[in-house]
């Protein structure tokens, strides 16, 4: 093509794109607004949950970056913790090799109680870290010009008072600046069960241009902390610092080798990186299920922007004639379409862009309490924007604006000139492929063969992706068929008709429905059917966890420390004290619960421990597979036997009978597997074994929990009255507060979810919306004729509302029917291949019902307003 | 600062004075045992850490030769010092309320530098190294071993006294020697006490190895090479400090092509005056010290050098005059120390105190190359009397 047929392709192309987009967007602001709206909608919703999932991810980290540069390499125990002694051991083996060597020590704590009873996970976690404060001055980038860790506190000896205080603590600037911290402050703090006043030694020091330490980091002298953690002689991990200089990348790989074979299975070695990596990546299933139900919103989006182009097409067809009859290129008319598509692709992409950043601050912290519940402790608190995570959204918003246009664009470039002659052409002839029923049986038969499919599994996890491919095929299968339903079901109405005629109109234009009517029902179809599935599992979810708090928290008192607040928090009960609480007169009978985090095949899950024959005698425990015999129940004769979560033996493939061999400070231990029980509490698993069998091994005797059950006489309230008034730093549940707060923190998990549907649902009512109002625009000559024929405003408004009810009444029904499909979906397979749960199915008809109403009397509500609005429409209105 | 509170550098100096009047207590006020004179020492375990005093340290410096001509000076110095109350008087350790780990104590804290110089380019690198004492970093109490990270000091060989040390510069440089004595150990001052102020307290022992033989390896950046050479060892056990009215001092150790080994110290006052507590002490070929006050003496400054990073100028061109016990009572010779490089400074990044701590070349009147030594400056960037 030569040079100047190239620029007067450019002219022609700003030409179409200013008389004849342009002109369309300026005629009707109203519609273009909504649309981009619609799309903007979609992109915020999946922008938000994105950055919010990404600040969740990095908020995860070693905190000795802020400290000392990034560790080369991080040594931890398989299970449990380090022993001390093997630093000095660490120190002769690498002999003159320069590398620092940096022991960490980590617990957390909480503010003292404030109210009698406070919402688990409603108070702050404070991660405090114990390092050698001596030593990591030798670290040239811990030193700072202006501030150091003696330097702070003044007087003779200050040195030498800091190095020996037990109770010195250094606090992050802001911190102290929000509570008024100066040196010498007090701060109270829960840590274990115990209230421990620490006394501020200064501000944790930070070299200028390096990230700020977060607000609830807390510094001590390990020396310090360790009896405070009730860590004697422990350390959580060991950090090393290869020295730079030549040869440093071959001799961190060599140390990387030496450490891996001298740990010989006592611990294993990682990089920060691969931490970074394993938290994200034991966090994946649940931030890609968040994203997935984000890309609902949408999906319903491109659905509608589809249709709207679809109808400005069929609206545009005579200016198109005629543009094909001056000569105007098919190209140049398809450009010109698909222009228009990547403009409100990425004007709706922007928009989106800025609600999502917004929509994020919000939803951050509900990902942020999940996280933080489940898996690790996070102290996310905002959403930054990302670049790659706002270029995915554009280019997402974009590449959904552009495939929703294509179809139209090749429709409009394919207009014959010959259309503008005829004057009553259809209409809108309809994708062919919503009329194509036999695709959407189809598409419900490979749902179903799909559902049948096992998850993906990646190191570390598992993922439901056929699942989700099924769910898929459901809602555009159901979407096909529900839309050609719409022809009969709008027969049903017309006997109606003979009473009311805005009934008769509305029937009328439904028997002979357009493709725009029948996309409306998918659209529809697609966001009520997700919302409704999501529905039921939670329902099904919240009956299941309803029956089995009922059986497995059947004792009196549940005592924990004051700090432990969820998965991430490490509180726990010293010996003196629990031995104190159990020896109560009132107590008949306790479980001592013990758990921590142990690498199973390269893979985290949880070993726990306690008093099984408890657990016989005064729980009923819901099992998957029930014990064959009563020796895990009998300390005696349970020592090689242990119980095992769903979750667990789902994610190691593992089943009643089989043997696993887990590590321990002890060395690795033969355990058979002599039951199966449900757990709801956790996904990666839980092994449980006899608390006898654990402090043989970890030669530890804190308890993370203790379960009381109280002779008859003794009133629960006043136990726990008393014992809170010996120990203020325990946090003590009875049955029915116990009961209750799980319950909330649950719905506390799903609430996320919830807004996500509720979204969607909203632009699926807008989405209505713009349908009726293309479609009266499509009519605007017919409404004039009505207008002449007498039929007043309210009249007409009122046929439109009843043609958007029945369009709403399809999709909703449509949508309730592939909800059932959908929720078992979710409850049989995805829930199941996802978290290893499994969950007696309920359906919460109150909610969909709800739910039915509140979609069908929007999608009324929003159509008379459109109808009132056609009802005015000048005849010779040109569009 | 971390300075204020590890004033180190209290070198031991060697005061001569009528021995038989001193008396003194036999604790500090803060209770650390005070050096006594007549001390027995036994080896090898005074060659080890005394806890109940509260200043120790062991101190080499040297010069290496490889091929080529390549010369080379090298540092290391291992420091302990106790806290307040330390561990005074006895083994017991108090290590605090809070030190509870054996591993993390804080009853003392180990201070230690390593300096390499390579004299054909004249570039100087060190690294400072503070730990408490622990896993990291401590020295045995029933003979010499000392480390401090990765760097180390070990006696190897009771009998002769061999020594290993191995210390390095980050990654730039790194070394490996052994080191044997060529002469007996050396108890410098009056009857095993060297007095270094007037207070009684004010006193330490002191142990040396005037030469030891010293073969090994020696890293710089990429290069290895094969080293030999001759080392000095000071080994300094005290619980005194600074006179308040002293700004510092400046030391040297010689070794002489004779055979001879000097060591000099004077002590420099506030007020500029002299110091009675200086000194100067032979050391014959077969290991006899002639030691001669304050009065028979000269030390003369007569090069001055600039650091280019701290500013501090240090007079490290000196001039020695003293008598010569090998030439008879009215011999003096006169000796020059000349810098093998202008700039050796270690500048305190970690225990507040920059000081010159470098290896010379010794000339005679007729400035002939007849000995290597290293030369100490310490108190030229701020007074260090009345700080500790």
């Amino acid at each position: 093509m030569s040079t100047t047929a190239t620029a007067s392709n450019r002219a022609l192309a700003g030409l179409l794109l200013r008389r004849f987009t342009l002109r369309h967007w300026r005629s009707a602001p109203g519609q273009s607004a909504l649309l981009v709206l619609i799309l903007a909608l979609g992109i915020a919703v999946f922008f938000s949950i994105r950055l919010a999932n990404r600040a969740a991810v990095a908020s995860f980290q070693n905190f000795t970056d802020l400290i000392t540069r990034e560790s080369d390499w991080i040594i931890t125990a398989p299970a449990g913790l380090l022993r001390e002694t093997i630093l000095p051991e660490l120190r002769e083996r690498l002999g003159e090799q320069p590398v620092s060597i940096i022991p960490v020590l980590d617990t957390t704590a909480s503010p003292p109680r404030r109210a009698d009873f406070e919402e688990i996970g409603s108070r702050p976690t404070f991660q405090i870290l114990g390092l050698d404060l001596v030593a990591v001055q030798n670290l040239a980038s811990a030193r700072s010009p202006d501030r150091s860790w003696f330097g702070q506190a003044s007087g003779v000896d200050s040195f030498w008072r800091l190095l020996r205080s037990p109770r010195a603590v250094f606090v992050n600037a802001a911190l102290a600046a929000r509570e008024g911290l100066t040196v010498g402050s007090k701060l109270p703090l829960v840590i274990n069960e115990r209230v421990v006043e620490l006394e501020v030694a200064g501000i944790i020091p930070q070299p200028p241009g390096d990230p700020a330490a977060p607000v609830t980091l807390l510094i001590m002298d390990l020396a310090a902390l360790q009896p405070l953690a009730g860590k004697l002689g422990r350390l959580d991990r060991i950090e090393f610092l290869v020295e730079p200089g030549p040869d440093d990348a071959a001799r961190r790989a060599h140390l990387r080798e030496q450490l891996a074979a001298w740990g010989d299975g006592r611990w294993f070695v990682s990089s920060p990186a691969d931490r970074r990596e394993n938290a994200a990546l034991m966090t994946r299933a649940f931030r890609m299920n968040l994203t997935i139900l984000s890309l609902i919103a949408l999906l319903v989006g491109v659905y509608l922007i589809f249709q709207a182009l679809d109808g400005a097409v069929v609206r545009r067809r005579e200016e198109i004639a005629i543009l094909r009859s001056l000569g105007v290129e098919e190209r140049a008319i398809q450009r010109a379409w698909l222009v228009e598509a990547a403009l409100v692709g990425v004007v709706g992409g922007l928009l989106g862009a800025l609600l999502g950043w917004a929509g994020a601050q919000f939803s951050v912290r509900f990902v942020g309490r999940t996280v933080n519940a489940l898996y690790y402790a996070t102290s996310v608190q905002s959403a930054h924007l990302d670049r790659a995570e706002l270029a995915a959204a554009l280019a997402l918003a974009v590449a959904g604006s552009l495939v929703a246009g294509w179809v139209p664009a090749r429709d409009a470039a394919r207009t014959p000139p010959a259309q503008v002659l005829v004057r009553h052409a259809v209409a809108a002839p309809g994708r062919r492929v919503f009329r194509n029923g036999w695709l959407g049986l189809a598409l419900l038969a490979a749902g179903a063969l799909l559902a049948a499919l096992p998850p993906w599994r990646f190191p570390g996890g598992r993922l439901p992706l056929a699942g989700y491919a099924a769910a898929l095929c459901w809602i555009f299968g159901g979407g096909i068929v529900a839309a050609i339903l719409l022809r009969p079901s709008a027969r049903l109405w017309q006997p109606l008709g003979a009473r009311w005629v805005s009934v008769k109109l509305a029937a009328s234009q439904l028997v002979n429905p357009s493709g725009r009517h029948r996309l409306a029902v998918a659209g529809l179809l697609c966001a009520v059917a997700m919302t409704a599935g999501m529905a039921t599992l939670v329902a099904s979810f919240e009956a299941t966890m309803q029956g089995w708090i009922e059986r497995t928290f059947q004792a009196d008192l549940y005592i924990s420390s004051y700090g432990a607040q969820s998965a991430s928090t490490q509180n726990r009960i010293a010996p003196a004290t629990w031995r104190a609480v159990t020896n109560h007169p009132g107590v008949a009978g306790f479980n001592g619960v013990q758990a921590c985090e142990i690498l199973l095949n390269g893979q985290r899950t949880i070993l726990a421990s306690g008093n099984l024959d408890f657990l016989q005698r005064h729980t009923r425990m819901a099992w998957r597979q029930a014990p064959l015999s009563d020796d895990i129940f009998r300390p005696e004769r349970n020592a090689a036997l242990a119980l095992a979560s769903e979750a667990f033996t789902e994610r190691f493939q593992l089943r009643r009978g089989d043997v696993v061999t887990v590590p321990t400070p002890a060395g690795p231990q033969r355990l058979t597997i002599a039951g199966v029980f449900s757990d709801y509490g956790n996904e990666r698993g839980t092994l449980v074994v006899e608390r006898g069998r654990w402090t043989e091994w970890f030669g530890d005797e804190y308890l993370s929990s203790v379960i009381l059950v109280l002779r008859p006489g003794f009133a629960p309230e006043s136990v726990r009255a008393e014992l809170l008034g010996r120990h203020p730093g325990l946090n003590i549940f009875t049955n029915g507060h116990i009961r209750g707060e799980v319950l909330r923190v649950f719905r506390q998990t799903f609430a996320i979810t919830y807004a996500l549907e509720l979204i969607g649902v909203v632009v699926a009512v807008l989405g209505l919306a713009l349908t009726l109002v293309s479609v009266l625009l499509d009519r605007r000559n017919e409404l004039t004729t009505l207008r002449a024929l007498g039929l007043d405003w309210h009249e007409m408004a009122r046929a439109t509302a009843w043609e958007g009810s029945l369009v709403a009444l399809c999709g909703v029904g449509g949508g309730l029917v592939v909800s059932v499909a959908l929720g078992w979906l979710l409850i049989f397979v995805i829930n199941q291949q996802t978290f290893g749960w499994t969950l007696s199915f309920r359906l919460p008809w109150a909610q969909l019902g709800a739910l039915a109403a509140l979609v069908v009397g929007a999608a009324a509500g929003v159509s008379y307003a459109v109808g009132w609005w056609g009802a005015a429409l000048p005849a010779d209105r040109e569009e | 600062m971390v300075a204020a509170v590890l004033l180190w550098l209290a070198c031991g100096v060697c005061g001569v004075t009528n021995a038989a009047e001193f008396r003194p207590p036999l604790t500090t006020a803060e209770g650390f045992a005070v050096p006594q004179p007549g001390r027995r020492f036994e080896f090898p375990r005074d060659h080890g850490a005394h806890p109940e005093f509260k200043l120790e340290w062991w101190y080499v410096t040297g010069h290496l030769f490889a091929a080529d001509e390549r010369r080379f000076g090298f540092q290391a110095t291992f420091f302990r010092r106790a806290g307040p109350g330390g561990s005074a008087g006895t083994n017991t350790v108090d290590t605090g309320p809070g030190g509870n780990s054996p591993w993390f104590r804080s009853d003392e804290v180990h201070l230690a530098h390593i300096a390499v110089l390579d004299v054909r380019t004249g570039k100087f690198v060190f690294q400072e190294r503070l730990n408490r004492r622990g896993w990291d970093a401590d020295v045995t109490t029933n003979g010499l071993h000392a480390w401090n990270g990765n760097w180390s000091l070990r006696m190897t060989n009771a009998a002769s006294g061999a020594m290993e040390l191995i210390g390095s510069v980050r990654a730039e440089a790194a070394f490996r020697l052994a080191l044997t004595p060529e002469k007996p150990l050396v108890v410098f001052g009056e009857n095993g006490v060297s007095r270094k102020g007037a207070s009684p307290t004010a006193a330490s022992h002191y142990l040396t190895f005037t030469r030891l033989k010293t073969v090994g390896t020696l890293r710089l950046g990429a290069e290895t090479f094969a080293v030999h050479g001759r080392s000095w060892m000071d080994h300094e056990i005290s619980s005194s400090q600074l006179d308040p009215g002293q700004a510092g001092w400046d030391w040297a150790c010689l070794q002489l092509h004779d055979g001879r080994d000097l060591m000099a110290y004077r002590m420099r006052r506030k007020d500029g005056g002299p110091d009675p507590f200086s000194t100067l002490a032979w050391v014959d070929v077969g290991g006899r010290v002639t030691q001669v006050g304050a009065a028979q003496f000269s030390w003369q400054t007569v090069g001055t050098a600039r650091h280019p990073r701290s500013g501090v100028s240090y007079p490290n061109r000196v001039k020695l005059t003293a008598s010569d016990p090998a030439g008879g009572p009215d011999a003096v010779v006169e000796l020059q120390l000349e810098p093998l490089a202008p700039h050796q400074e270690l500048d305190g990044g970690l225990s507040g105190i920059p000081y010159w701590e470098g290896a010379c070349r010794v000339l005679d009147a007729q400035r002939r190359e007849i000995g290597a030594a290293f030369l100490e400056l310490t108190g030229y960037a701020g007074a260090l009397g009345g700080r500790f």
